[in-house]
């Protein structure tokens, strides 16, 4: 009898490790198929750039004709860190097989061309992962070799320390620039050709624990290609188009999720010979079991008009196999480009989102965090990022807007200064919502494929329907230039009352069943609210049954309990766990553990 | 590059304009920032302008060690303090990761090795003219600092402009103490070419402060003054009863009382958002004013007309004219 338990279970365990091999050789064979066909996007591209030189070296084709290529593109240096890293990851994919000439044209840009280290997070992490790889790459060299008089040597070790640090801060309060749809490229680039390139084994080390990193605090916050909010930044378009997002370009690369894409953010990482862990693309996709997952991230750096360097974000997010809803606790967390909160779901592409705002801009908002006069801070940010000082944006932090989320609801709480930009609240409702019901309950109610979600305004409000401009033009008054389309336009809801707010709940029709369940359960529970000036409060009974009570700003309660966001960990999920301090991340999928040390700078399994 | 050594001569009645340009337009990381860094000129070069160090940098403050003659330059950039010891012919970054978005530099004049640099995270400090760089923020509340002065008779007191007032150290950079200005956003400060006590500060939206005893209570100046936002104040050093003033759309405003009454003096200043100023020591009737995205403007006679003097559509974060 023993015998036959033992041989079941070496069966057993030999079926487990078969299909696991079997779903792993299956994986890396469509990751492949993935790609080659970035590679023969860039091989037979009429283009001529940094990256369609990088496929040719890499496959060793028409050598020639890239050589040609590079040398062309660095005559004319620009981009700061956006050159660094191309100009790198290019060098290294063909310098086994480029001529003399264009390896003294990459040696003689860095000697000449000065690039600005940048303001923000991943900014440096471009610029000292490619400085690094540089500095390696030419060893020796004194200080005039360089274009900031600095050695190989000491440009190595700057560069290593920074990175170092980097890790420190990150693995420790959190990631400052964090869960940016738009900027996960940077990150990812940088880490995956510290990964493949760096000589030290150190910083390949480091460069192969931050990717998975990374990765990690993607693969938790995904769904079909879609990274769930809220964000420290992201840019309009991506923000209720998802896929738009350079993050989807990797999700796609990586966990074979959303839309093939040929974008030249993911060239490198192609060409590289990173392959993702197992356990990452399986907590990527596995979306069988509804979650909710906590985070703790850091504001940005705060340089003026605060106590406090880097305060903590939290972050929450529910996800299920339909949808996740996520928010930040909000206030001012990062400048110009915060999404606080949005549900993304799977229907319905590309207009996969729904969420709301407060459209805030200010000097002061920025001379929180540029050095430049604040006088003249949104003049210059509005050259670059013209929807900043639009009353119509779609991204946004307000000292204004605060938070409370519980599984799939959420509460927004709006306490809106008079006098300040702007005095209205914003709502988007995508244009492909199959029900947008105004219910006489007052609940607004959509129906999005097999997700519902209700929208309670605590104040009254306008419907605007409103086409989209997809170049970000503007009129001679500063008006968006919209381009009427032949289908209907999105939708925005505005409400000017100062003290506001609304309630969202979110269901899949696995959680309600129908569309007119969900409807009927909404009816019954209406929020009940305070809304004056410095006291503006919500009690709410959520469709779980949970009482949630929340008073602008900071004041929580669930079910009778102070909620203290305060205690929240680094990583806290079915999937990830970190503590604060602790600089260990650990990675779970069922019966799989990895364990990011970075203390040690081990991976264990 | 045009030229990379600046020249220097041996007789008097000579000198040399330095700015700093950080951008020449809004500014974005990524997008081509060429014609920026530091420039100079002779008076006589007009609206000719030659460039030494690096292009691409966003060059907010500058220093130069007048003894020295044009050969050991600071510049205050993104990137850290650059440094040169021959005239512009090679640069250095001489800080390190720690220490970003440097807007100015201070080189002693006593001992030309001690230098400071302030930045949104506070004061750093070499002693080893660059090799190495340390923290000095020992009392501060707010970090965010603009601007440092050391007072020439004494290399131990310094007076820094921060975004909570401003402060005083009497053991060079060691700890610092607030004076009796605790007003926020400190953009600028002077000091008296001759009476040490006489301070002045431009502030974000209040105004000038004045102090007459080295900092132990300070006196708003309000004669004559319509605004309230002032990025530079500088004494006229060849008679300090002569001073100038400049900010966010203020123009210039002038002083012949020491800073008892001001007035307005923007006859062809068509730019009016004024980000430094400068008066030739040799010539006090000589002031360049650096103004935000119209480059340098010049007035040869005191203030009262102006006229263009190049580096056209630059934002220029600081000019200053040395004898040589």
């Amino acid at each position: 009898m023993k015998s036959v338990k033992q041989a079941t279970v070496l069966l057993l365990l030999f079926i487990s490790t078969t299909v696991a091999q079997s779903d792993r050789a299956t994986y890396l064979k469509e990751f492949r198929q993935r790609v080659e066909y970035v590679k023969h996007v860039y091989d037979t591209s009429q283009a001529r750039g940094y990256y369609q030189a990088a496929v040719r070296y890499a496959l060793k084709k028409n050598v020639r004709q890239a050589d040609s290529m590079f040398v062309e593109a660095l005559r004319v240096p620009r981009g700061d860190m956006f050159w660094m890293f191309p100009v790198i990851g290019t060098y290294l994919n063909g310098k086994e097989v480029m001529s003399p000439e264009t390896k003294s044209a990459v040696r003689n840009a860095w000697k000449t061309y000065a690039p600005y280290r940048g303001d923000t997070e991943n900014h440096w992490a471009m610029y000292y992962a490619s400085l690094f790889l540089a500095a390696e790459q030419w060893p020796n060299l004194p200080g005039s070799e360089w274009y900031n008089g600095k050695s190989s040597d000491e440009n190595r070790l700057e560069a290593k320390e920074y990175l170092f640090d980097w890790a420190r801060i990150t693995t420790t309060i959190g990631q400052g620039e964090f869960d940016s749809p738009d900027y996960f490229a940077e990150y990812a680039i940088s880490t995956i050709l510290l990964t493949q390139y760096a000589q030290d084994p150190q910083v390949r080390q480091l460069g192969k624990m931050l990717t998975e990193y990374i990765f990690a605090d993607f693969a938790v916050e995904h769904l079909d290609g879609q990274y769930l909010g809220g964000f420290s930044r992201i840019y309009q378009p991506a923000v209720y188009k998802p896929l738009l997002s350079t993050a989807s370009a990797f999700a796609w690369l990586y966990f074979g999720t959303g839309e093939a894409t040929s974008s030249g953010w993911i060239v490198l990482p192609a060409l590289s010979h990173y392959e993702l862990p197992e356990i990452l693309y399986q907590i990527a996709t596995d979306r069988s079991k509804p979650y909710v997952h906590k985070e703790r991230k850091r504001v940005r750096n705060v340089i003026r008009y605060g106590k406090e360097k880097n305060p903590p974000v939290y972050k929450y997010t529910y996800v299920t196999k339909d949808y996740g809803i996520g928010s930040l606790h909000g206030g001012i967390l990062q400048p110009i480009q915060q999404h606080t909160w949005s549900v993304r779901y799977t229907y319905g592409r590309p207009y996969t989102a729904i969420f709301g705002l407060h459209p805030y801009w200010s000097g002061m908002e920025l001379g929180m965090f540029f050095p430049e006069e604040v006088k003249t801070l949104i003049a210059d940010v509005v050259a670059s990022k013209g929807t900043y000082n639009n009353p119509d944006k779609w991204t946004s932090a307000s000292p204004f807007e605060r938070t409370f989320q519980h599984k799939n609801t959420l509460i927004a709480l709006y306490d809106i200064v008079p006098g300040t930009t702007t005095e209205h609240i914003n709502g988007f409702f995508p244009r492909n919502l199959q029900e947008r019901i105004v219910d006489e309950s007052g609940w607004i109610v959509c129906k999005a494929g097999d997700t519902y979600v209700g929208w309670y305004p605590l104040q009254e409000y306008e419907w605007k329907e409103e086409f989209e401009n997809p170049a970000n033009r503007l009129n001679d008054v500063g008006r968006p230039v919209l381009e009427r389309e032949k289908e209907a336009g999105n939708w925005r809801l505005r409400s000017h009352k100062l003290q506001n707010g609304y309630v969202i709940e979110v269901r899949s029709k696995d959680e309600i069943g129908s569309f007119e369940k969900f409807r009927t359960e909404l009816k019954r529970r209406i929020p009940r609210s305070i809304l004056t000036p410095g006291h503006v409060a919500v009690e709410y009974t959520t469709l779980g049954g949970d009482n949630m009570w929340f008073r602008f700003p900071e004041d929580r309660k669930l079910n009778g309990a102070v909620v203290d966001l305060s205690k929240t960990k680094l990583f806290d999920g079915p999937f990830l766990q970190a503590e604060v301090g602790s600089q260990r991340l650990t990675i779970t999928y069922k019966n799989k553990q990895r364990l990011l040390d970075f203390t040690t700078l081990t991976i264990s399994e | 590059m045009l030229l990379a050594v600046v020249p220097h001569v041996a007789y008097a009645q000579r000198s040399t304009v330095y700015a700093s340009v950080v951008s020449t337009k809004p500014f974005v990381v990524g997008a081509p920032n060429p014609q920026t860094g530091l420039f100079y000129q002779r008076p006589e070069n007009d609206t000719t302008w030659q460039h030494t160090g690096r292009n691409n940098i966003r060059a907010f403050g500058l220093d130069v060690l007048p003894s020295a003659k044009g050969q050991i330059l600071c510049i205050a950039s993104g990137n850290g303090v650059h440094q040169s010891y021959d005239g512009g012919k090679t640069w250095k970054i001489s800080t390190g990761w720690r220490i970003t978005e440097v807007l100015s530099v201070t080189i002693d004049s006593r001992k030309h090795e001690v230098l400071y640099c302030t930045t949104p995270y506070g004061v750093f400090k070499s002693t080893d003219g660059g090799t190495s760089w340390h923290e000095k923020n020992k009392g501060f509340v707010a970090l965010f600092s603009p601007v440092l002065l050391i007072d020439p008779r004494d290399s131990n007191t310094l007076f820094c402009a921060t975004e909570d007032g401003v402060y005083r150290s009497t053991d060079a950079g060691e700890s610092w103490q607030r004076t009796g200005l605790s007003v926020g956003g400190v953009r600028t400060l002077a000091q008296h070419p001759t009476d040490s006590k006489i301070l002045f500060a431009g502030t974000e939206d209040h105004g000038i402060y004045a102090t007459w005893n080295g900092g132990k209570y300070w006196e708003k100046m309000e004669a004559g003054i319509d605004h309230s936002t002032f990025y530079a104040i500088t004494f006229d050093p060849t008679n300090p009863q002569t001073m100038y003033a400049a900010g966010y759309v203020t123009g210039v405003y002038k002083s012949t009382d020491g800073g008892k009454s001001w007035r307005r003096m923007n006859d062809g200043l068509t730019n009016l958002n004024v980000h430094s100023i400068a008066v030739d020591p040799t010539n006090g009737q000589r002031i360049y004013a650096a103004t935000m995205f119209g480059g340098v403007f010049r007035s040869d006679n005191g203030g009262a007309s102006w006229r263009y003097a190049g580096l056209h559509g630059s934002q220029v974060w600081t000019i200053k004219v040395l004898p040589f």
